[in-house]
């Protein structure tokens, strides 16, 4: 739908100057002529046009991508999408998913242990998973910020700095994004694989969103602590978001950043497309797991500082884990 | 906003540069071109001369006025020149040619200024390695070699390959060159370029050259182009051409391909290729049928339309349609046009010239123009577009094997004239040649080896040649020999010779394609850019070139490297005679005075240094449309005073732009056709009949003048004291005065007399033009009807026909294989392969085939495919598939080299001079096939088979 | 103030490349092998109805590389001219894709990351460096506009089918064109605007 009355404004806009190469010329100006002509009988120059308007390729001697296509509209609209929808969207997700969570901490305050701290530390993470996380958590951060200045950098930032800082700036984000991104996707494949078998969803799933996770303190939520396993549902949401959306970042992110692809403007435009898409919903999650895990969740960020847990947060929080840990005396403690 | 040319100098300070102010900068600049001697013997690293990036923006540009170097429709230049380096190329807007139109050749011509693959130094081949020499060295080897073979072998056995880049003093002094020598085995590109139209339209009408110009197309209001693509070949020539469409010309293109500028035409005829005599006599039929021939032209002007009108009407539609393939609906529409629509010109190139019978088809081309009356007339005439830039001068110059210079010819006469001109005893110059019979022929006067047959000169067995031995030694001065057909026999020949030496800005195939060891040299020459001199322009025109730039590495200007040879040889004295040679460089300025002396048979007399190089400083005041200056030093003369410019340069005779104009005074550029051949033929009058240029005191034709005719005349006492000691026994191409021309022009008459063209041309082997199928043919059924000639001895060399064309290759070979030109490149490309911003543009070689014939063979566009010759070789390339080629027929452009049958030739070159883009040779594959009058080699209808590689 | 803009005549072009060559010849200090600011294209190839038409940055009034630009290294001169800065340019290759005309190239074929500082047609206006400075001749090659000259390209179109300058001039000398051709109707299809 969008993309329709995009096009018809991209005619507007763009068309006049494509026709300034004179191609839109002498519609009917030969066939008027009466003359014998297989040639113009053959072709006249409205279909010409149209065929140009339509993209079609051409001969010419210029090595390259796409060089005999002379007028290829698609990436400029793929601008259009990006400017129009996708650069406001992350602005307006960063923003106000960050601002939202701040309201609703004001008002709701940090989710607290019922029972208080236990202080016996149960094994939740091995080593390898905290390298793991730490590792997926900062190239990510890194990416989020260096993608942030990248897609939103030139309206918040630039008109603010000098010349040279802003240079500076952008192409050390883009080179750390670059860069970055290998780190990212390696360590994000190591967290999907190793985690994915704690992360398939149970019924009683369905129930911990019923309650919102039990993070509420008010209202008919309050006090509820539904039953969840090793992750609690809105963290298999989190987990598979970034699965899914990872696999797309990372593949649209190799496609744009490997040059001698040679892909087409439609395959470069969309992959450019889909990573920003897919960055919004990535930013958007991040966002609410940073702040779940510092603030919201009392002890919860203990467990990827140590690996431990406090038992009475894994009661509250993960009881089926707990429960199946303790029926298989599976319980580590930290000495 | 306007933008206009601000001014012709960048901007130009007198601050100080690079710490220095300008006075001393002038300074150093001159201590650094006297540093360029100095530093000949460091390495070619240290010989780079500094590159435009180095030059501050405001050194004081120096603009000088050149002209294109590529093609012959002579384009100007502004070159703009800094500390000595070329830094910038401005468009020409005030040049009445291109006014500031360039085609990627011209708009990259200041690449020439680089020359990054260069052959930077004299080299020789020993043991298989490039060494490097001094010029000294190279000169006494190379000199000693050809006297030692002309101890052995008589002075035939050298050949003196030329080249249509040499300006026309260059082209002049190399056919004197070679006649200070005493051979006539000096030939050049025109052999195979136009030789066939410069025979057949001479023997027409009077001469071999283009009528009109390009300009005047303008005017047309039809043209017909046949075996001619401008777009590509000639693309400034365009301008002209669509802007005379835009004034509603109608644009008729013939062609086997549907080529760039059938694109641009109102009728496409597609002619199979060898087919256009029956073509012409098609259209004949059609105009003789409906009475839309010019009768009175005819009656006044033309002999022997009869014989033609008889054998047109063998040339009925269905009989067209069958060889040539056009319909007789088409047919009809075309010769209806060309009758209505007048005046109207007829265009061609290489696809009318390269054929067997290119003669003749050069030949039915005038005809039709003489049919439909449009000579002597704007927007008319036959508007032959040369190739290269000076292949027109070079062509007149007689570098040739059968004329010396002005189309003299080789008689007895003609040496006389020219010894005189040349102020040598005629005994000393004919001592100079071998002096015995050879096959019945005097060496003298009689026609050498052509460019495009030398090698057989090099392995025919020796008794059947017509000299004393066979050639061992060739100059390949300024030609590629990947343009000559037979490409395993070139290679034989260069494996063969006792010496192969190449003068060149570039190594180029003959230094590289042969399997040998030794006795290969290579010297390095200098483009036109380096030195200075006139070049003729396809239109007839002179055109004064101004030095851009100091040689680049240690090349030479080709006329220096002359003296250097001729010094060596003992030659020199009689060669610059009355020459002025200042070091070791001939004056150019003494050269043009010199053929101003003695090229009265086609007026290349009146057009001086000085008032070719008033020209050249006032482009801007002639103009476009008519090519004439309305005022200014030049007022009413024509841009370059193209030939004939009658009678001495103080004559002030205003150029000829249009040929037989006879609505013109001869003084203002009329004329008329040419009496060449006597005044009658089989009892019947040739002269012209009721019809002479305006003004003329006969008013009938008349033959051409002599002194005898002037004293019946009763002009004789026109002439001063001393013009009559010089007309004495003389005529109007032998008097050296210029006497008798002035007198006759004086009296409106034109000094070659008023003559008929002829349409019987009864020296040649076809009196009227026939059509003969091609060797290689695909119509087995037509050759029984039209059979090719009987092998025979042409010139020197014996020449098949028949044998070749009774074996039938069809079968195994289906395709017509036909060769032409890229816009990107020239020639035998070695020049333009090796400047980057062309080479990048075509960086294959390859075919174009129909998608039908690609589709039977399992071939898709961009495989690799081979090109199956008839005579064995096979070469590699890209298939480009296209509509652009009906099926059954192929193409290929010419100008690759460096790749033979398959195998890389890169090792071959010196180190560094590697062209940017190399690739298989086109004539490798082409077949045996020669014109019977000029040896034109054809290049334009074989066969080949394509498979998928 | 003037707003350039290109027309190429398809009636005139004949595909002889001599725009392409003469950009790279005026050029040459910032563009190498590889890089063609400008290019023919030829549609129909071979065929009736063949056309060809010369190509290069169209100096867009509503830029989609400018707009498109993360590093925002573009900017339009007063002549409405589309440079761009090569010191900020980021080679992320955004402008490649979104420019309908395929104008920026890229020098360098990377393996992975940055494709280096683009190139694209100038108008021959340099860049954002001092005029006839040696920076500027290096990374953007000629500055004619400065000099009072139009893009070379155009000045040596060998039929004159390449325009270059302001819009309102070249389309009034195409209009004349179209005229003269006996198709007044057939003028731009619709009215020229220099916005």
């Amino acid at each position: 739908m969008f993309m329709k009355s995009l096009r018809s404004l991209f005619a507007l806009l763009v068309i006049p100057l494509v026709l300034s190469m004179g191609l839109g010329l002498s519609a009917s100006a030969m066939a008027a002529d009466g003359q014998t002509n297989q040639q113009q009988v053959a072709t006249n120059d409205v279909d010409l046009w149209r065929a140009v308007k339509a993209g079609d390729s051409g001969y010419t001697t210029a090595k390259g991508v796409e060089t005999g296509v002379l007028i290829n509209v698609v990436g400029n609209e793929g601008k259009d999408v990006r400017n129009e929808y996708l650069v406001p969207v992350m602005g307006i997700t960063v923003v106000g998913v960050f601002a939202a969570f701040l309201f609703f901490y004001l008002v709701n305050g940090p989710s607290k242990l019922s029972k208080g701290f236990s202080g016996k530390m149960v094994l939740r993470w091995s080593k390898a998973d905290l390298w793991i996380h730490w590792v997926l958590a900062t190239s990510c951060l890194a990416l989020i910020f260096t993608g942030l200045n990248i897609m939103l950098g030139k309206y918040i930032l630039q008109p603010y700095i000098g010349e040279g800082l802003w240079a500076g700036l952008i192409y050390g984000s883009k080179t750390i994004h670059d860069w970055i991104g290998p780190v990212f996707i390696v360590s994000w494949i190591l967290c999907v694989v190793k985690w994915m078998p704690l992360q398939t969803f149970k019924m009683y799933d369905l129930k911990w969103f019923l309650v919102v996770g039990g993070y509420v303190n008010f209202g008919p939520f309050k006090g509820k602590h539904p039953d969840s396993g090793f992750a609690n549902a809105g963290e298999k949401m989190w987990f598979w978001t970034l699965t899914i959306f990872g696999l797309f970042i990372a593949a649209s992110g190799l496609m744009l950043v490997l040059p001698g692809l040679d892909l087409p403007r439609e395959a470069s435009m969309a992959a450019l497309l889909i990573h920003g898409i897919s960055a919004i919903i990535i930013i958007a999650f991040t966002i609410v797991h940073v702040w779940m895990a510092t603030v919201l969740s009392e002890g919860g960020m203990e467990c990827m500082v140590s690996g431990y847990c406090d038992e009475n947060w894994a009661v509250q929080h993960h009881n089926l884990w707990y429960d199946e840990l303790k029926d298989s005396n599976g319980i580590v403690y930290k000495d | 906003m306007r933008l206009n040319r601000k001014t012709d100098q960048a901007v130009t300070s007198d601050k100080a540069v690079l710490g220095l102010n300008r006075r001393q900068f002038l300074k150093s600049a001159s201590l650094a071109t006297g540093g360029i001697a100095a530093a000949s013997m460091l390495g070619a690293g240290m010989m780079r001369k500094a590159e435009a990036k180095d030059i501050p923006h405001d050194a004081p540009t120096e603009t000088k006025r050149t002209i294109c170097s590529h093609c012959s429709v002579g384009c100007g230049v502004y070159a703009g020149v800094q500390n000595g380096v070329w830094t910038t190329q401005e468009p020409a807007f005030d040049h009445p040619f291109n006014a500031g139109g360039h085609c990627a050749k011209g708009a990259a011509l200041r690449e020439h200024g680089h020359g990054e693959k260069r052959l930077k130094y004299p080299m020789k081949l020993e043991g298989g390695k490039w060494k490097r020499l001094s010029w000294d060295q190279a000169i006494e080897e190379v000199g000693q070699q050809a006297l030692d073979i002309r101890k052995e072998s008589g002075p035939d056995s050298v050949f003196f390959m030329g080249s249509a880049k040499f300006s026309n003093e260059q082209a002049y002094m190399y056919r004197k060159f070679a006649a200070m020598w005493g051979t006539n085995n000096v030939d050049h590109s025109a052999r195979i370029c136009h030789s066939t139209t410069v025979a057949g339209v001479a023997n027409t009408w009077g001469y071999g050259a283009q009528t009109n110009s390009f300009n005047d197309i303008r005017n047309a209001k039809a043209m017909m182009f046949i075996g001619s693509n401008p777009c590509e070949a000639h693309p400034v020539a365009m301008q002209h051409i669509l802007i005379g469409k835009e004034r509603g010309a109608k644009i008729i293109v013939v062609d086997p391909r549907f080529t760039r500028t059938a694109a641009k035409s109102d009728e496409f005829v597609h002619i199979r290729p060898g087919t256009d005599i029956p073509f012409i006599y098609g259209l004949l039929w059609h105009i003789f049928e409906n009475g839309w021939e010019d009768q009175t032209f005819i009656d006044q002007r033309v002999y022997g339309m009869e014989r033609i009108r008889e054998e047109v009407k063998k040339y009925h539609p269905a009989e067209v349609a069958n060889i040539v393939g056009a319909t007789e609906e088409q047919m009809r529409r075309v010769a209806k046009l060309l009758a209505e629509t007048k005046p109207g010109t007829i265009v061609w190139c290489m696809g009318g010239t390269q054929h067997h019978v290119g003669n003749a088809n050069t030949r039915a081309y005038c005809i039709l123009q003489l049919a439909l009356g449009n000579m002597g007339v704007s927007g008319g005439g036959t508007n032959i577009f040369r190739g290269h830039d000076n292949v027109q001068g070079a062509t007149d110059f007689g570098l040739l094997f059968d004329t010396l210079p002005g189309y003299y010819g080789l008689k007895t006469g003609s040496w006389k004239h020219w010894c005189n001109v040349w102020d040598l005893d005629y005994e000393w110059v004919k001592g100079r040649f071998d002096q015995e019979p050879r096959l019945g022929q005097d060496p003298m006067t009689s026609t050498g080896i052509p460019c495009s047959r030398w090698h057989d000169g090099v392995l025919e067995d020796k008794s059947k040649i017509a000299q004393k031995d066979n050639i061992h030694m060739a100059f390949f001065w300024g030609q590629s020999v990947n343009t000559e057909t037979r490409g395993r026999e070139v290679r034989e020949a260069l494996n063969k010779m006792k010496t192969v030496v190449v003068v060149d800005p570039f190594p180029t195939m003959a230094g590289v394609m042969h399997e040998r060891t030794d006795g290969v040299y290579l010297l390095p020459a200098c483009t036109q850019f380096e030195t200075y001199g006139s070049v003729s322009a396809s239109n007839r025109s002179l055109q004064w070139r101004t030095k851009v730039i100091e040689p680049l590495f240690e090349s030479k200007p080709d006329h220096v490297i002359m003296y250097k040879l001729a010094k060596k040889w003992g030659i020199d004295k009689e060669f610059f005679k009355h020459i002025k040679v200042n070091g070791e460089e001939p004056l150019i300025e003494d050269i043009t005075r010199e053929f101003n002396r003695g090229m009265w048979t086609i007026g290349y007399t009146g057009q001086s240094p000085e008032r070719l190089k008033m020209h050249q400083e006032n482009w801007g005041t002639f103009d476009i449309q008519s090519l004439e200056a309305p005022g200014g030093p030049a007022k009413g003369e024509t841009y370059g005073l193209p030939w004939p410019c009658w009678g001495t340069p103080e004559f002030k005779h205003p150029g000829t732009q249009i040929l037989y104009r006879t609505g013109r005074e001869v003084m203002n550029g009329g004329g008329n056709f040419r009496a060449r051949y006597g005044v009658e033929h089989d009892g019947v009058n040739i002269l012209a009949e009721g019809s002479y240029s305006k003004g003329s005191e006969i008013k009938d034709g008349y033959p051409e003048f002599t002194d005898k005719m002037l004293k019946q005349l009763g002009w004789w006492d026109d002439l001063t004291a001393e013009e009559k000691v010089a007309a004495e026994g003389k005529n109007w191409k032998t008097d050296i005065s210029g006497g008798i021309q002035r007198v006759a022009i004086k009296h409106g008459c034109i000094p070659y007399g008023n003559a008929k063209a002829r349409c019987i041309v009864w020296n040649f082997p076809d009196d009227i033009p026939l059509h003969r199928e091609p060797l290689y043919t695909p119509r087995r059924d037509l050759v029984a009807k039209y059979p090719t000639y009987e092998d025979r001895m042409v010139a020197r060399l014996p020449t098949l026909y028949k044998t070749i064309q009774e074996k039938d290759f069809a079968k195994d070979f289906p395709l017509i294989i036909t060769t032409g030109r890229l816009v990107e490149y020239e020639g035998g490309g070695e020049e333009t392969r090796s400047n980057p911003w062309l080479a990048e543009l075509q960086q294959e070689m390859f075919i174009e085939i129909n998608p039908a014939d690609a589709a039977d063979r399992g071939i898709r566009d961009g495989d690799n495919v081979f090109v199956h010759s008839p005579e064995g070789a096979k070469i590699t390339v890209k298939a480009m598939v296209i509509p652009r080629v009906i099926p059954g027929e192929c193409f290929m452009p010419y100008h690759f080299a460096g790749v033979f049958e398959g195998k890389s030739l890169a090792k071959n070159y010196p180190e560094g001079t590697v062209p940017y883009v190399i690739g298989e040779a086109a004539n490798t594959v082409m077949t045996y096939g020669y014109d019977v009058v000029t040896q034109m080699q054809e290049t334009k209808a074989s066969l080949c088979q394509v498979s998928k590689a | 103030m003037a707003n350039m803009k290109f027309l190429c005549d398809t009636k005139r072009c004949i595909e002889c490349n001599g725009c392409v060559t003469a950009c790279k010849n005026a050029n040459a200090s910032a563009i190498g092998w590889g890089i063609q600011r400008r290019r023919v294209v030829t549609l129909n190839d071979g065929e009736p109805g063949e056309a060809s038409i010369s190509v290069a940055c169209m100096h867009c009034t509503d830029a989609p590389c400018m707009a498109v630009c993360p590093a925002d290294c573009f900017y339009r001169t007063d002549e409405g001219i589309v440079l761009h800065n090569k010191e900020t340019c980021i080679g992320c290759g955004y402008c490649l894709y979104a420019c309908p005309f395929g104008a920026p190239q890229f020098p360098k074929k990377n393996a992975f990351g940055s494709r280096g500082k683009m190139d694209k047609c100038t108008f021959c206006a340099g860049g954002p460096a001092p005029d006839f400075s040696e920076e500027e001749r290096k990374l953007y090659g000629a500055n004619r506009i400065a000099e009072g000259k139009l893009p070379l390209c155009a000045e040596l179109c060998a039929t004159k089918s390449l325009l270059a300058g302001d819009a309102l001039v070249i389309s009034n000398i195409f209009r004349e064109r179209s005229a003269a051709r006996g198709a007044p109707e057939a003028l731009w299809g619709y009215k020229p605007t220099t916005g």
